[in-house]
């Protein structure tokens, strides 16, 4: 398998309703954002890869069709991908992929969904009324996981107060609340219980792209003084959405993704070899449960890493430092700004939001029923376990 | 014979234009065709960037048009009610004055006989313009714009959205199994399929176990009690969209089915208020009254046919720590 590297990260600055773009304004935005990045342009680029979440979100059908040109793909190979809220995540991966095989040398990859043009509830609902939502799927989980693990209510606004507090530092974070807080986090109302307000992602409008390159692009990079993020390993899993047994706290497709790229990236004790990690927590418990699922913490134990601080931007284990999917959430993008600002820590290039000394990370992003999962580990080296 | 299910879904969709889509739409207001400069090109409908090379153009609009002529055509003679004209009518790819690229449009020139290549056409405009495409309702033979209706004049606004009533029909199709398992509710009957290898239960019709792809058929059916208990929960505060039926907040449970591993998730309830909804709640099943009209259709969070609900037996709760667990 080929060395791959990611050379190039670029995003929009998110927001509920960007009115003054067209979807391929939003969407170039980040291409070209990721293409300076990488010091290229859209000749340089080989295949494009495209992800967003289901078309009934803005109505447009085979958006890789009406964005090709936008994205100087004409004459190019083009794909769409398709894995729900996973997708931004899997659509890095199916870049990486054509690289790592050696079908091509410098792939795009790009995701975004601009919410403003419909409605997620709607497009969830599949059109119809009484539309669960994320929040109403989810609930049941996050009560179970706090039955089992006797966590206190607070964990879910300490995680909603962090991830805020993190998106002050990121300039192009969709929420910016200045005033953030327990009391605030608190106060805000019940929307599927035990879900509150402050305690969901918002809907936003956004983009995010990335350039994936192999082993001689990255090594040109580095040379020119362009820290590369190395692809250390790449997976993804899927599971049944239901059967009995089902356990969606701790999903057999998590753990098994989790434990794949684990071995691929050599990683035995992923709380030591890791410096922090990117995961998709749309609900603040999301973070507890997610830490348990990665193994980062033992089951039971994910909830008091987030009590004791550790998750916090300068803790022992940073999580979603960017202000993650709850302070910016254009849902198609999320996993690949996942991947992306994961990508952005191991190249020192996080800006405010950095981690001090941050080597390798690990990028999450998960979808539907809680049954698809796409990660990846990225690090400041090829080989840092050595 | 496949049974299948059709649906409309209707959603407006609300278009920002962008800058260069925005100018274009005003000036159809004003009853005027603006290309962009792409290099030696004019691109009509203009774009924001190369087609070529996805390169940015600046914003260097020119008017062009009134007038074309036709590159290429084809006929519709049965136009459907989606279609800009309700009469046989052409698509036709017209080649405006000044441009170099094509506008896709219908003209309404009669008959077929009436189209051909190399054919002058000019644009009819709506007197009602909103900054559409449709602002040109067709094109017609000859040099001359013709005006349709009363004139309301440009927009008092730059236009910079577009709502689009976007609506679609599709049949789904519904497996034999799913079909059964309706019918045996239509009889009151809540019934299962054992997976002869793993010996889960599915509910539902799903026909197969996805753990070990068998096909699950009626020799695999067995009845299930029409009580059980509620393991956990979701109480959902309704967010409004178009085709919301919902107002109040409302509950959807996990029923842990008596003497099984079946949990039946997301389901509805009935005669139990929002805040007496809880685990260990035990529930019996509510089934519509013969004749009543039900939904086939199946889903997340909707009835199973005539099981329509679960509502409160009046037993006393199950005290079982391990029961929040049980959602699937
Ligand atoms: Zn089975």
């Amino acid at each position: 398998m080929i060395p791959c590297a990611v050379v190039g990260v670029g995003q929009t600055h998110h927001k509920s309703r960007r009115r003054d773009v067209s979807v391929g304004g939003l969407v170039r935005e980040a291409v070209f954002r990721a293409l300076d990045d990488a010091e290229m342009t859209m000749a340089d680029i080989d295949a494009v890869v495209i992800g967003k979440a289901p078309d009934l979100f803005e109505g447009v059908m085979k958006p890789e069709l009406y964005l090709s040109d936008a994205l100087g793909a004409v004459g190019k190979p083009m794909f769409r991908v398709h894995t729900a809220g996973s997708v931004g995540g899997t659509t890095a991966i199916v870049a990486a992929s054509h690289v790592q095989a050696g079908k091509h040398r410098r792939v795009l990859a790009v995701a975004y969904q601009k919410q403003s043009e419909g409605n997620a509830q709607f497009a969830l609902g599949s059109g119809k009324g009484a539309s669960l939502g994320a929040g109403g799927a989810f609930a049941p989980f996050i009560r179970a996981y706090i039955h089992r693990s006797g966590a206190p209510e607070h964990i879910g606004w300490k995680v909603a107060v962090k991830d805020r507090l993190n998106a002050l530092k990121n300039p192009y974070a969709h929420l910016k609340i200045e005033d953030i807080s327990i009391d605030k986090v608190k106060a805000s109302p019940m929307m599927w219980d035990p879900i509150r307000f402050l305690e969901s992602c918002p809907s936003s409008d956004g983009a995010c792209a990335v350039v994936v390159t192999d082993e001689e692009g990255g090594r040109t990079a580095a040379a020119a003084g362009r820290q590369p993020a190395w692809i250390l390993a790449t997976s993804s899993r899927s599971e049944p959405p239901s059967f009995p047994g089902r356990d969606p706290v701790r999903p057999a497709a998590c753990l098994q993704c989790a434990d794949d790229v684990y071995r691929q990236a050599g990683i035995t004790d992923p709380r030591r070899q890791l410096d922090m990690a990117e995961l998709y927590v749309p609900f603040s418990w999301h973070e507890a449960i997610w830490l348990e699922a990665h193994r980062i913490a033992e089951p039971g134990e994910g909830w008091r890493m987030i009590d004791r601080g550790e998750t916090e931007l300068g803790g022992a284990f940073p999580i979603n430092c960017s202000g993650g999917v709850l302070s910016s959430n254009p849902i198609g993008a999320s996993g690949l700004l996942r991947f992306a600002e994961a990508a952005n820590q191991v190249r020192g290039a996080a800006g405010e939001h950095q981690v001090d000394g941050c080597r390798t990370a690990l990028a999450m992003a998960y979808g539907a029923n809680s049954q698809y999962f796409s990660m990846w580990v990225v690090a400041d080296r090829l080989h840092p376990f050595d | 014979m496949t049974r299948f299910v059709e649906s409309t879904i209707t959603f407006p969709y609300r278009r920002s234009l962008g800058p260069m889509l925005s100018a274009f739409m005003t000036a159809l207001t004003e009853r005027r065709i603006l290309g962009i400069r792409c290099g030696e090109a004019v691109l009509v409908p203009p774009m924001e960037w190369d087609p070529a090379t996805g390169a940015a153009l600046p914003l260097d609009l020119v008017e062009v048009g009134p007038a074309g002529t036709v590159q290429s055509w084809t006929w519709v003679p049965a136009p459907t009610e989606q279609h800009p004209v309700q009469r046989p009518f052409a698509f036709a790819f017209v080649l405006l004055d000044g441009a170099t690229t094509p506008l896709l449009h219908a003209v309404d020139a009669g008959s077929a006989a009436a189209m051909a290549d190399g054919m002058r056409v000019a644009p009819r405009w709506r007197g009602e313009r909103v900054g559409r495409i449709t602002d040109i309702a067709c094109f017609v033979p000859g040099e001359q714009p013709e005006l349709d209706g009363d004139d309301t004049g440009p927009a008092a606004q730059p236009v910079e959205i577009m709502d689009y009533n976007a609506r679609i029909t599709y049949r789904n199709p519904v497996p034999p199994s799913a079909d059964r398992a309706v019918e045996l509710s239509r009889q009151q009957r809540l019934v299962g399929m054992r997976c002869p290898q793993c010996e889960r239960t599915y509910v539902g019709g799903r026909g197969y176990c996805p753990i070990d792809s068998i096909e699950l058929g009626e020799e695999h059916e067995i009845d299930l009690a029409h009580t059980g208990t509620i393991t956990n929960f979701v109480i959902i505060t309704p967010v409004q969209y178009p085709g919301q039926t919902e107002t109040e907040p409302f509950a959807r449970v996990f029923v842990l089915i008596d003497d099984s591993d079946v949990v039946l998730a997301y389901q509805p309830t009935i005669e139990l208020p929002v805040a007496d909804v809880r685990v260990g709640r035990r529930v019996a099943a509510v089934w519509a009254s013969p004749g009543e009209e039900i939904d086939a259709g199946g889903g997340m969070g909707v009835s199973l046919g005539a099981l329509i609900g679960w509502m409160p037996t009046g037993e006393p709760d199950i005290a079982d720590p391990d029961l929040v667990n049980r959602i699937f």
